[in-house]
């Protein structure tokens, strides 16, 4: 069963898609709105949508992806990092700018 | 129940500090207590959004609005907006670590467990922060 569930995939998914859902729901208001309107509030609604991710590409990218230095295991380190990283740059941005 | 959920919050997210650590200090040893520990440090990590979710949805708006009204608004901005969103890694985080030791790759599950460390010391230090400055 853990064998099956590929969690650097899932990682690498929650990573990307947090950073994302976070940029177009504080660019796009209506999107949050959405959000809020569905979960009661957008911070649910992140939660939600990263835990799918995280368990539906866990399941559905078995197989391991490898290419050189670019091996799944890095990919999911270094998308988390580049992603907390981005979210942390873009409020800080949104305030200055 | 502010204070409750307050302090499940504090005990939980050092727990988030502390646990891994000390599955840090027993992988090399391949201890017994490791997967059970794991499971239970990613547990942790998933029931922290209880608290952390009945603090921020009912507790901090009014807090929200004394830091905008005041000289410090990227308290809010910057900060707090950070914090939650960091904060939804954290158990995605621990559970590939877990995940980690549980299929027998405790050497790399060690930069994760790291890492959920590390979210949760920045994450406790800029709610510490935005506490001071909302005062």
């Amino acid at each position: 069963m853990m064998a099956r569930f590929n969690f650097y995939a899932g990682a690498t998914a929650s990573a990307w898609l947090l950073a994302t859902l976070v940029i177009v729901a504080e660019l796009i208001v209506p999107f949050k709105t959405l959000l809020k309107t569905i979960f009661s509030h957008h911070w649910i609604g992140k939660a939600v949508a990263i835990t799918l991710a995280f368990i539906i590409f866990g399941f559905l990218l078995k197989e391991k992806v490898s290419s050189g230095r670019f091996n799944e295991s890095n990919i999911a380190w270094y998308s988390t990092i580049g992603n907390l990283l981005a979210i942390l740059l873009f409020f800080v941005i949104e305030y200055f700018v | 129940m502010r204070d409750f959920v307050l302090f499940a919050h504090i005990i939980l997210g050092l727990a988030l500090i502390a646990f891994p650590i000390l599955i840090i200090t027993g992988l090399k040893k391949q201890s017994n207590w490791l997967k059970p520990f794991s499971i239970l440090t990613a547990a942790v990590g998933w029931i922290l959004l209880l608290p952390s979710g009945k603090l921020y949805l009912t507790f901090y708006p009014a807090t929200k609005t004394l830091i905008n009204a005041g000289s410090k608004p990227w308290l809010h901005s910057i900060l707090m907006e950070t914090k939650e969103h960091w904060g939804l890694l954290i158990p995605i985080t621990a559970t590939v670590a877990a995940g980690l030791v549980l299929t027998n790759r405790p050497e790399e599950s060690k930069r994760w467990w790291i890492l959920v460390i590390i979210i949760s010391i920045l994450v406790g230090v800029m709610g510490r922060i935005i506490k001071m400055g909302a005062v």
